[in-house]
């Protein structure tokens, strides 16, 4: 098996953009994906696509990748469209990276796509569960954020996480999307105003949701040859870790963990040969807050119950050994579904290019963790920067 | 002989009293209650006749043996349709069980204890209504409860005789087809001389003596009204007050009379007669018992929290429109009717392997991924709550958008039930709680409510009471 190596990422502006389509915003990230490349990547190279998109509002629900690869202009290129709800450019970029590792094509675009602004409110919550458990979770009547409360609720009272931890993860967050050009909701926050927003569902609160967010992301994977071709920064696909998991939280055995980012998080490390203690970032999915302390702990971070010590010391703050989310995450940088996991991806490529907004100090590791659901999918991405000889 | 071996009695949580509905229209039309039972936005009659029954068949015999099952409401929630069939799938009683449900009338209860008489077997006799009147005025007294009762031979109340008797009085209590609210002319003497005639016919042809009689529950759609109906009747004022709930309950249509009876019986002593005076459609039906029984559910009848008017009025849906627009996730009738065991008996599997138990007990087993038979077990319906959320208003699915407006913010847990050798877990809605007031921890008790309706038909399925 050879390997894999990420020679363009971009992505358009994460915000509310009534007046954008799928196709107008993947065009926008598709445009900077190719910008982002060193030298001039003919579109011709491009073999294979690979798009992420639940398809919330309907739309398009049929063949929105190839609307997507023909509106770029990728004419003719085998195109699949991957729904594993907000995991799903995750599991995209998945396959971008086997179709390169396999040897099946030298060049693989993986990106996703999501619409969510230009709903009714009622039309919305309908989208927002779909990718629930439907039969029973959704129909007793939670929202994606009440399975998420429910997780949070179990972690209060098992350990000493605190209400005030999960609002330190929006403080750090919008701190660090503040600085981001792209990102949906690049304000600041205080810990005062994230710890007195209104319930959203108990005991999440405003501050502890992620926004709905329109947006679209790009990455281009290549052979190694390819990538010596264009650009003096090898971004290796160090590990590639996936996993599933029951998609009712319920039917897990656990409230205060994701197994399957566990499972998906150890095969990357062992992939990639090293352990969490090597990572100079991460981008976790911070779809709630209590997502990213269960991301910490399952991802090896930290010892179980810990998460709330990580943030209260900084640990994961753009100045800490791990910084966590330098692109606002999903709570700040905003959260367009089937764009979110290349979105990550996007953000750790400039990591390692020295474009990031809140840059790390010449990363050598860093990882990206996509969830789908409330843990029904999930990838972790490790990413090695090797110096060309 | 046939009678009366169990009692349950069922009130939904809430209570409105009269003051409050005085001062919400500057006066009320419900002489002699001093407050009513409101049920909840997710409670119809239909689950109320279930948790009345619950309560009965606890204290009583296994429930296969049922062989008749006869419901009396004036408010079935659909005019036609299924109620009899859900009743029976709900309790887990026998498929081949008979049965009827009576409505059209507030003597319902009456048709249905004539019907369970009239049979062999263990028989369930079950009362249950929640009636809706115009709310300035024919709504006042109306309250809701259920009453169920288990007959069988040689039972702990023997029901000594029945009789009946019609006479033509139309005008002091209809509903055309189609429409939600009762109605009454109001020619007040007509109305109390009908009443009081047809009913003292009814008591007068029974073969005991009234006199003899230390209690009666009398027909009472207000608290002075049992009062006008024994004028012509030996019975003392004494008695008539032990059978008498409205002045708690409210107006419970078809309901009242027997909650009414089950209070007396509750009181009773060996020996001692109670008499039940059923009027409803120009009909009176009389009961002669003898004996007393303890009585589950009882003091509900003393029990309930003060809500006040416009949260009343949420609650009865008088101020809240249905439907909401969209279109997304859904479950299918056929793959809902196909859940019942689960949703109505928490039947959950027990893999033969390892022994982990799944819920719902479909694919493979949670615990070891084998594809196996699952062993069927009923999870207890106590449990505790292993995690909780309280969906904040304006943030519930559509599904649940109409009940959250109607009941305000909810709470979903996730519950932990013993099952076969292990445990299980599911997540639920809480029912009739302060949703601030449950923590992680706490013990909740199964209950079957309305979940929510989707084209046009409603689905029922499991909640959780707290039990603190």
């Amino acid at each position: 098996m050879r390997d894999a190596y990420v020679i363009g990422a971009g992505q358009s502006s994460f915000g509310s953009f009534p007046e954008e389509t799928y196709l107008s915003l993947f065009e926008s990230a598709f445009e900077s994906t190719l910008n982002s490349v060193e030298g001039e990547l003919p579109t011709e190279a491009i073999d294979e696509a690979y798009l992420g998109t639940l398809g919330v509002g309907g739309r398009q629900i049929g063949l929105s990748g190839p609307a997507v690869t023909e509106h770029v202009g990728l004419h003719g290129v085998p195109t699949t469209r991957v729904e594993n709800a907000c995991a799903a450019s995750g599991y995209a970029f998945r396959q971008a990276v086997t179709a390169v590792r396999s040897g099946m094509v030298d060049v693989a675009l993986a990106g996703g796509y999501e619409v969510m602004t230009d709903t009714s409110a009622d039309g919305t919550k309908w989208w927002l569960g779909v990718s629930g458990e439907t039969e029973w979770e959704r129909i007793s009547g939670t929202t994606f954020a009440g399975v998420y409360a429910q997780m949070a609720s179990a972690h209060l009272e098992e350990y000493d996480t605190t209400v005030e931890d999960l609002s330190r993860v929006a403080v750090k967050n919008h701190a660090n999307g503040a600085k981001n050009p792209k990102a949906h909701l690049g304000f600041e926050c205080s810990l005062e105003d994230a710890v007195s927003a209104p319930s959203i569902a108990d005991p999440l609160n405003l501050y502890h949701c992620c926004p709905t967010t329109d947006g679209a992301s790009a990455v281009l994977v290549a052979s190694e040859a390819v990538a010596r071709e264009y650009g003096d920064d090898l971004i290796r696909v160090a590990g590639a870790g996936a996993s599933s998991g029951r998609v009712g939280l319920f039917q897990r055995g656990t409230l205060t963990s994701i197994p399957a980012s566990v499972r998906a998080g150890g095969a990357a490390y062992e992939e990639a040969g090293i352990g969490p203690e090597d990572l100079d970032f991460s981008e976790v999915h911070d779809c709630f807050a209590i997502a990213e302390l269960l991301a910490y702990e399952d991802l090896g971070f930290c010892e179980r119950g810990e998460a709330g010590r990580l943030l209260r010391e900084g640990v994961t703050g753009p100045d800490g050994e791990l910084p966590a989310n330098t692109s606002g995450g999903l709570k700040s940088k905003g959260h367009p579904i089937g764009a979110t996991g290349t979105g990550q991806i996007v953000e750790a490529f400039e990591q390692f290019r020295g474009e990031a907004h809140v840059q790390v100090e010449e990363p050598r590791y860093g990882l990206t963790h996509n969830v789908g659901g409330s843990g029904g999918g999930v990838t972790v991405h490790v990413f090695e920067r090797e110096e060309v000889a | 002989m046939r009678g009366i071996d169990a009692g349950g009695i069922y009130l939904p949580r809430f209570r409105l009293s009269t003051e409050e509905t005085a001062a919400a229209w500057g006066h009320a039309d419900a002489r002699g209650i001093d407050r009513k039972a409101v049920p909840a936005a997710d409670e119809d009659a239909l689950t109320m006749a279930v948790a009345a029954a619950e309560r009965a068949l606890s204290a009583s015999l296994d429930r296969s043996a049922i062989e008749l099952v006869a419901v009396a409401t004036t408010t079935p929630p659909m005019v036609e349709g299924d109620f009899l069939s859900r009743f029976v799938r709900m309790l887990a009683l026998p498929e081949d069980v008979a049965g009827s449900v009576s409505t059209q009338h507030t003597a319902a209860g009456g048709e249905a204890f004539a019907r369970a008489l009239d049979a062999n077997g263990p028989a369930l006799v079950v009362a249950a209504d929640c009636p809706e009147g115009a709310p300035a005025d024919a709504d006042h007294p109306l309250g809701a409860g259920a009453a169920a009762f288990v007959i069988d031979e040689d039972a702990a109340v023997p029901i000594r005789d029945i009789a009946w008797h019609s006479d033509e009085t139309p005008g002091i209590r209809f509903r055309p087809r189609g429409e939600r609210e009762v109605n009454s002319l109001g020619v007040t003497t007509y109305e109390r001389n009908a009443v009081r005639e047809t009913v003292t016919a009814a008591m007068t042809a029974l073969e005991g003596d009234a006199s003899e009689a230390t209690a009666a529950a009398l027909h009472q759609r207000d608290g002075k009204f049992p009062y006008r109906v024994d004028g012509d009747l030996p019975l003392s004022n004494e008695a008539v007050a032990t059978g008498t709930v409205v002045d708690r309950i409210g107006d419970a249509g078809a309901a009242t009379v027997p909650i009414g009876l089950l209070a007396a019986l509750a009181e009773g002593d060996t020996g001692g007669v109670t008499v039940g005076g059923f009027f409803g459609g120009g009909s009176a039906v009389a009961l002669e018992l003898e004996g007393g029984l303890p009585v589950a559910g009882i003091d509900e009848l003393d029990g309930g929290e003060a809500i006040d008017y416009t949260t009343y009025l949420r609650k009865r849906g008088y101020v809240v429109e249905g439907e909401v627009a969209g279109g997304g996730a859904n479950v299918s009738l056929p793959n809902w009717e196909g859940s019942l065991d689960q949703r109505y008996r928490l039947v959950a599997g027990e893999c033969p392997d390892c022994g982990g138990i799944t819920f719902p007990p479909r694919g493979a087993c949670q615990e070891c991924h084998s594809r196996v038979e699952f062993e069927r077990v009923e999870a207890s319906r106590r449990g505790t709550v292993r995690a909780l959320t309280i969906i904040g208003q304006g943030g519930a699915p559509p599904e649940f958008a109409e009940l959250q407006q109607r009941e305000g913010v909810y709470a979903v847990a996730i519950i932990a039930l013993e099952a076969g050798g292990g445990e299980t877990t599911l997540p639920a809605q809480l029912a009739d709680v302060d949703p601030e007031a449950v923590a992680v921890g706490d013990t909740v008790r199964a209950t079957i409510r309305r979940i929510y309706t989707q084209e046009g038909v409603a689905r029922y399925g499991v909640k959780f009471r707290s039990e603190g």
